[in-house]
């Protein structure tokens, strides 16, 4: 007895430093004020890995600072930049958000905004409807077009078991080349030589509401809140919830499993329809080769990095289009490739998927009784 | 007639690339492994191989350097899946996006852009190559030749050898495994290594044999038309093989079908790989064949503290 109590008070015997073992265990549940401190972390870590990079690259670490934050937030002409890219940025982060959150990895998001593109150029050159209307009805065809380049991979997964990852990434090619077809051909500029389409007339591009800022944002921020109230409030968003969490439960107690999915997907294709519409129509003024490109890997990042949680998505998308305005200008002031936008984003979303380890697991020492 | 001869001499330069792809994912995956990254590693090795080639100009030493290059950045997404066990899904997309950037990044700043190189000379066997309409077939580069040998060694290893037993059934059910012995993570790291470094040889073929230059984002989709094609093989070499020599036999044709005069409208003409591969994927899933050749725990990251 007094044995046993001896054993229970007296401190674990000091191990010598190097004779220590460690084992990895499951944490059940760490805090969120913690969890938010090791994403914080690993976001750090990104950083730093980045500018390493963008040094190594030629800019100098003292235009660094100046280049991203001063430049891109602090000059009125940058930040209206900033925000004009953020509008189809947050749509495609919602759109990615919709499409995981019926677990369904929607990879064409750049197939489904080029057909918003050419849905609604398709409404611009063939003159549809009196001028009023023009616009409404050009977003109207490019959710239409998002909508439709989206059903087949929904139908071939939900019908046949088709991988979506492969589907939609072979759509985006598809719609790739048939937009190179279009500029290339039919639809080019007859006036000059270049491949892209004629010119939007001034009724057909999205109006700048005052003092340059364009009303894409506006949209893009009312998109948000319509996304928000469809996962928060809906009944479709309580249902939504509940497939995610188990669709086979879901199913059995009567949610319309499928049909949740594949209106979810949709969405999700109607949202990158309209950012191909606002791309086109807000910053282009017509129909371009490669306007899309970069839009497809950021719109899962944001979906990523934001949990799929529709707010968080619209402030990821915020920061974004800030790396890719500065990304712009590094590219017209240090020759530094385009490329490198991609390059961070890559190495922030692994930074930022690493961190969920220390989320999950600890380290804890085995003691010298344990097994 | 002379068709049908330049289209068969050119289909294998086109089918290497898809059959050394396949076979590294097929080596990957039936670990268990899910290996979504193979256009990132494409990319890797004709980046890594064309640099070699611009500096030395010894093309087997830029393909052994595509193949090191690949493994290496491989190791990134081993990090990712197996110590941090990270979805691989998430993993394997965060690798072929990493891999682009850095890629395109490089391909720029360091000059290699547009920059043709020498290949290899083509190899004639000579009784074989001498043979009426299928002659062209036996003049290929060297490396033509040593696909086929590593085919055939790959497939010894998985089929053939306990070593090969051992890989299968770490991606059957690791957990048996675990408790008969196997390393499971050290199968998988060794699997995904090999299988990067396969890949990689994939992309160094495009880049310093096919293309002869580097273009940023070259390798065009080709890992993920592999990444499908393993899964319409089943897994299985020798189907993946068929396909490969199917889809080498599509891509053969179209520069073909455009020397001989043939007007077809170009842009459509490219789409042709990634339709039949939607196309072919969709053919498998309907004739709903048994799918349970695929590897019991692909995709499933195996933690030994939550085993049951």
């Amino acid at each position: 007895m007094t044995e046993t109590t001896l054993q229970q008070t007296a401190p674990p015997a000091r191990q010598p430093l190097l004779a220590r073992r460690y084992t990895l265990e499951i944490r059940q549940q760490l805090a969120w004020p913690w969890q938010a401190l090791v994403i914080a972390l690993a976001l750090l870590v990104g950083l730093a890995i980045c500018t390493a990079i963008l040094i190594a690259a030629g800019v100098p670490a003292s235009e660094l600072l100046n280049e991203f934050i001063v430049q891109t937030l602090l000059d009125a002409q940058n930040l209206r930049a900033v925000l004009f890219q953020a509008a189809p940025m947050i749509m495609v982060g919602l759109a990615g958000c919709m499409a995981f959150r019926a677990r369904f990895w929607n990879l064409g998001l750049e197939g489904q905004m080029i057909w918003g593109a050419i849905g609604a150029t398709a409404i611009s050159l063939f003159e549809v409807g009196p001028p009023v209307l023009r616009l409404p009805l050009m977003m109207a065809a490019a959710i239409v077009c998002g909508m439709l380049w989206t059903l087949a991979p929904i139908l071939l997964k939900l019908r046949l078991k088709v991988n979506e990852i492969i589907s939609t990434l072979m759509l985006n090619y598809i719609a790739a080349n048939f937009l190179l077809h279009l500029v290339y051909g039919s639809w080019k500029d007859p006036r000059d030589n270049f491949p892209y389409s004629p010119p939007f007339k001034a009724f057909e591009r999205l109006p700048d509401l005052f003092a340059g800022y364009n009303v894409a944002i506006v949209l893009a921020l009312l998109v948000t809140g319509l996304t928000l109230w469809f996962v928060g409030i809906s009944r479709a968003g309580l249902y939504l919830r509940f497939v995610d969490a188990n669709p086979r439960v879901a199913g059995a107690v009567g949610v319309p499993v499928r049909k949740m999915i594949i209106g979810t997907v949709l969405l999700s294709g109607a949202l990158a329809g309209v950012a191909g519409f606002v791309v086109t129509a807000g910053q282009e003024g017509r129909l371009t080769q490669s306007f899309y490109q970069g839009y497809g890997f950021s719109g899962i990042l944001i979906a990523f990095l934001a949990r799929n949680n529709p707010v968080a998505a619209t402030v990821v998308a915020l920061l974004i289009a800030l790396l890719f305005v500065a990304g712009r200008s590094l590219q017209v002031f240090y020759q530094i490739p385009f490329a490198m936008v991609q390059l961070i984003q890559a190495i922030l979303v692994i930074c930022v998927a690493s961190s969920d380890f220390f989320i999950r697991h600890r380290l804890r020492r085995i003691q010298a009784g344990d097994r | 007639m002379d068709l049908l001869t330049h289209w068969l001499g050119s289909a294998p330069d086109f089918a290497v690339p898809f059959a050394l792809a396949a076979l590294g994912l097929i080596l990957t995956e039936r670990a268990g492994v899910l290996a979504l990254g193979a256009e990132g590693l494409m990319l890797v090795g004709a980046l890594a191989g064309i640099g070699m080639q611009l500096a030395l100009g010894l093309p087997g030493l830029s393909l052994l350097l595509s193949m090191l290059a690949a493994a290496l950045v491989s190791l990134l997404f081993a990090l990712m899946v197996l110590v941090l066990r990270i979805n691989q899904v998430i993993a394997g997309l965060a690798l072929v996006f990493f891999c682009q950037g850095l890629t395109s990044l490089l391909g720029t700043l360091l000059g290699w852009t547009n920059r043709p190189v020498s290949g290899l000379q083509a190899v004639q066997i000579w009784p074989l190559s001498e043979l009426p309409v299928v002659g062209k077939l036996f003049e290929q580069n060297p490396l033509v030749y040593l696909t086929v040998l590593i085919f055939f060694a790959v497939v010894w290893l998985l089929q053939r050898t306990h070593t090969g037993l051992r890989l299968r059934a770490v991606g059957e059910n690791p957990q048996a495994a675990d408790a008969a012995g196997i390393s499971v993570l050290g199968f998988r790291l060794a699997a995904i290594v090999g299988g990067a470094a396969l890949i990689g040889l994939a992309g160094g073929y495009i880049a310093v044999l096919s293309t002869k230059m580097w273009i940023a984002d070259m390798t065009g989709g080709r890992g993920w038309i592999a990444v499908s094609l393993v899964i319409f093989a089943r897994w299985s070499p020798w189907r993946a093989l068929a396909g490969a020599l199917l889809f080498g036999g599509i891509e053969a044709l179209i520069p073909q079908l455009a020397a001989a005069g043939v007007r077809l409208p170009q842009y459509f003409v490219l789409m042709t790989p990634y339709a039949v591969t939607l196309l072919v994927m969709t053919w498998v899933a309907m004739g709903k064949r048994a799918t349970g050749s695929q590897p019991g725990a692909l995709g499933e990251p195996y933690i030994r503290e939550e085993r049951r």
